[in-house]
């Protein structure tokens, strides 16, 4: 009989954990720890590091599960599934890329467990009309939006396009070509390319035979410094190059001053953004990891941050999905309000940035009410 | 210059293509082993020339001095630790073999230096020389283009004038002939196989400077240097040579005339249609292999 009763109050307090209130906020929290995604993934790592810290000095304990998905939708997914049964999380932060995240998003209303996904920019995640699904970062369409936008003003007449044949750089095109057309510019050139290639010349020759006003280009690490070494021997001038996102983001990019100087790229976050406490985050970063956060940390950062914050003042997983949807935020990332708007749900409205190399550093160039520094235009060797 | 200018980066690019096909050639052709670890040999090559370059502070093409004969020691000594337990077995277990040393290395390679991948930046790295009519030619590319004949031209000479590149010759023709006139085959293949991972790991480090440095970087090349190596004729070290250029060419103007996407089915359409009319390759001996 006291066995009996013994393990009736085991099975109370394991199914109401949230009623002992000492209890630190139980989060989990899915990233690309190993596999080819690691580097960007130790990025989220630190960012949420960070975040666990503010957090408790705010006073609010968590209690952030780890798991690893090794960029595979597969573990992605049991990740999850192991995080919402066997951990009784109150709501998931993760995964980090678009493949991963859009798998657990599929299966985040069948659990009810709400899932914040911080970085990843395929648009079909918050496209489904998923209630359980939250996005904070700013999907793949705006990159090309906001970099148009960015030049708009100088009145470019024509466009080419140099893009990695991935699932990314093809579908950033296409949503490219739709944003230029809507500027009227015309398209002379468009080279798609496979990646991992030693010579790029004749694609970047047939661009610089067209004598493009802008070249668009779309590539991953490494790819992006070959692209430019080689545009910058064949001759390719335009007025501008609009790197979106990937391979002309990195500080190793930048650190190439010779080829990536006054090139112009579009980005979630940068440090010298005037969003309150951007500077201080980055400042802080440097000291504790020793090198420059990538958008990806603030990101993690900020949505480990909502999560928790919301999910303290939460009971119960349903309360939290409500808490996230009423609620706004203002901190590192700007801005932050999960709303319904063309097509997407709970989607941040995250107003992206246009960063420009000025010698070897990242200035934030555009819009002009978040930048301290101007557009160069035209490019210039 | 549209024409002239993937036609030279082509002749080019394709030289250091041949680089790797004539390793992978004379290998099979002394030892009748098809070396799927060549790729993952340029891979440390690569490294190499980077480690030289950043912790030595070696110019890329001048520490070919210190990676030609490390890489030859270090093929020799794998020939004689692993790869000639298998000399005169069937292929598949040769093929095992080499493969399974080639993940070794590239995932030792990713353990150690991770899967970042690292870009080998020179003074030099990004300047060309202009020609006329609108024409450059990289720097560096020309650069290892040159080296790269420098060193076609060294190995034919060792080839046919020194005893004992005529006895790798004679190994590579009829290897039981060879054994009854006296040679030593086995030191032969140990020899071979050690300027195949020498000739392999300076392909890497010419490609160093115009590419970037990745443990898996050797996997794309891998295919491309078979590639030249059937075309030419497997076991020719002229026809890798020609090979190598052919691709570089036809890759250079299929990009350029048709799209890039359509470069390797122009290059491999073009590769099915060698192998049908000379089943030899360009420069293969009939009934060799």
């Amino acid at each position: 009989m006291k066995k009996k009763f013994a393990s009736i109050v085991a099975a109370a307090l394991l199914a109401f954990p949230m009623l002992l209130h000492a209890a630190p906020v139980k989060i989990g929290f899915i990233n690309s720890i190993t596999g080819k995604e690691a580097q960007i993934g130790e990025n989220l790592t630190n960012g949420a590091t960070m975040a666990i810290e503010d957090l408790k000095a705010k006073g609010i304990q968590v209690e952030l599960i780890k798991e690893d998905d090794g960029g595979d939708p597969k573990n992605a997914l049991a990740a999850y599934e192991k995080l919402v049964t066997r951990d009784a999380v109150m709501g998931v932060v993760g995964p980090y890329t678009s493949g991963c995240a859009n798998v657990v998003a599929s299966r985040a209303d069948q659990y009810q467990v709400p899932l914040l996904v911080p970085a990843a920019a395929k648009e079909e995640i918050t496209m489904k009309g998923y209630k359980n699904v939250f996005r904070l970062n700013a999907p793949a369409n705006v990159y090309s939006m906001v970099l148009m936008d960015a030049v708009k003003a100088y009145k470019p007449k024509t466009i080419a396009f140099v893009y990695a044949a991935t699932d990314f750089g093809v579908s950033t095109v296409k949503t490219a070509q739709e944003n230029a057309l809507k500027m009227g510019l015309k398209e002379v050139a468009n080279e798609k390319y496979q990646q991992g290639q030693p010579d790029y010349r004749p694609s970047l020759s047939k661009v610089k035979a067209a004598n493009p006003d802008l070249v668009f280009l779309v590539s991953y690490d490494a790819d992006a410094i070959l692209l430019m070494r080689q545009a910058k021997e064949i001759g390719l001038t335009p007025k501008a190059f609009l790197g979106a996102g990937a391979g002309y983001t990195t500080a190793q990019f930048a650190q190439q001053t010779e080829i990536s100087n006054f090139v112009v790229s579009a980005t979630q976050w940068t440090d010298d953004v005037n969003w309150a406490g951007a500077a201080d985050f980055g400042t802080r970063y440097k000291t504790k990891f020793g090198k420059e956060p990538s958008y990806h940390a603030a990101c993690a950062y900020e949505a480990i941050r909502i999560m928790a914050e919301s999910a303290s003042k939460s009971k119960n997983p349903a309360a939290l999905r409500s808490a996230l949807k009423a609620g706004s935020w203002s901190g590192i990332m700007g801005p932050v309000k999960f709303a319904d708007y063309s097509g997407f749900t709970n989607q941040n409205n995250h107003p992206m940035l246009v960063q420009q190399i000025q010698n070897g550093k990242y200035e934030t160039v555009y819009p002009a009410t978040f930048s301290k520094k101007k557009l160069v235009y035209p490019f210039k060797r | 210059m549209l024409f002239l200018q993937p036609l030279l980066s082509g002749i080019l690019t394709g030289g250091v293509y041949a680089l790797a096909g004539i390793g992978m050639s004379l290998v099979f052709g002394v030892m009748n082993i098809s070396n799927f670890a060549h790729g993952d040999l340029m891979m440390l090559g690569m490294y190499l020339a980077y480690f030289a370059f950043t912790l030595l502070h070696i110019d890329p093409y001048l520490s070919l001095v210190l990676i030609l004969p490390t890489a030859f020691l270090f093929g020799y000594l794998l020939e004689k630790l692993f790869i000639n337990r298998v000399i005169n077995h069937p292929h598949q277990n040769q093929i095992l073999l080499t493969i399974g040393l080639g993940l070794i290395m590239s995932n030792t390679a990713l353990l150690a230096f991770t899967s970042d991948p690292k870009i080998l930046t020179t003074s030099y790295s990004s300047s060309a020389f202009n020609l006329p009519g609108g024409i450059s030619i990289s720097v560096p590319l020309l650069l290892s283009f040159l080296i790269t004949c420098i060193i076609i031209a060294i190995l034919y000479i060792f080839l046919s004038k020194s005893s004992t590149g005529m006895a790798l010759r004679a190994t590579s023709q009829n290897r039981e002939a060879a054994q009854l006139m006296g040679i030593n085959v086995a030191k032969m293949s140990a020899i071979a196989f050690g300027i195949g991972t020498a000739l392999a790991a300076t392909a890497g480090a010419l490609i160093a400077p115009i590419y970037y440095i990745h443990p898996l970087a050797g996997h794309s090349f891998l295919l491309k240097a078979f590639t030249i190596c059937v075309l030419g004729g497997l076991g020719s070290v002229v026809g890798a040579g020609v090979g190598g250029i052919v691709i570089g060419v036809v890759e250079a103007m299929s990009s350029t005339y048709l799209s890039t996407d359509w470069k390797d089915v122009v290059v491999f359409v073009l590769f099915l249609a060698v192998l049908l009319m000379r089943p030899q390759g360009l420069f293969g001996k009939k009934g060799g292999q």
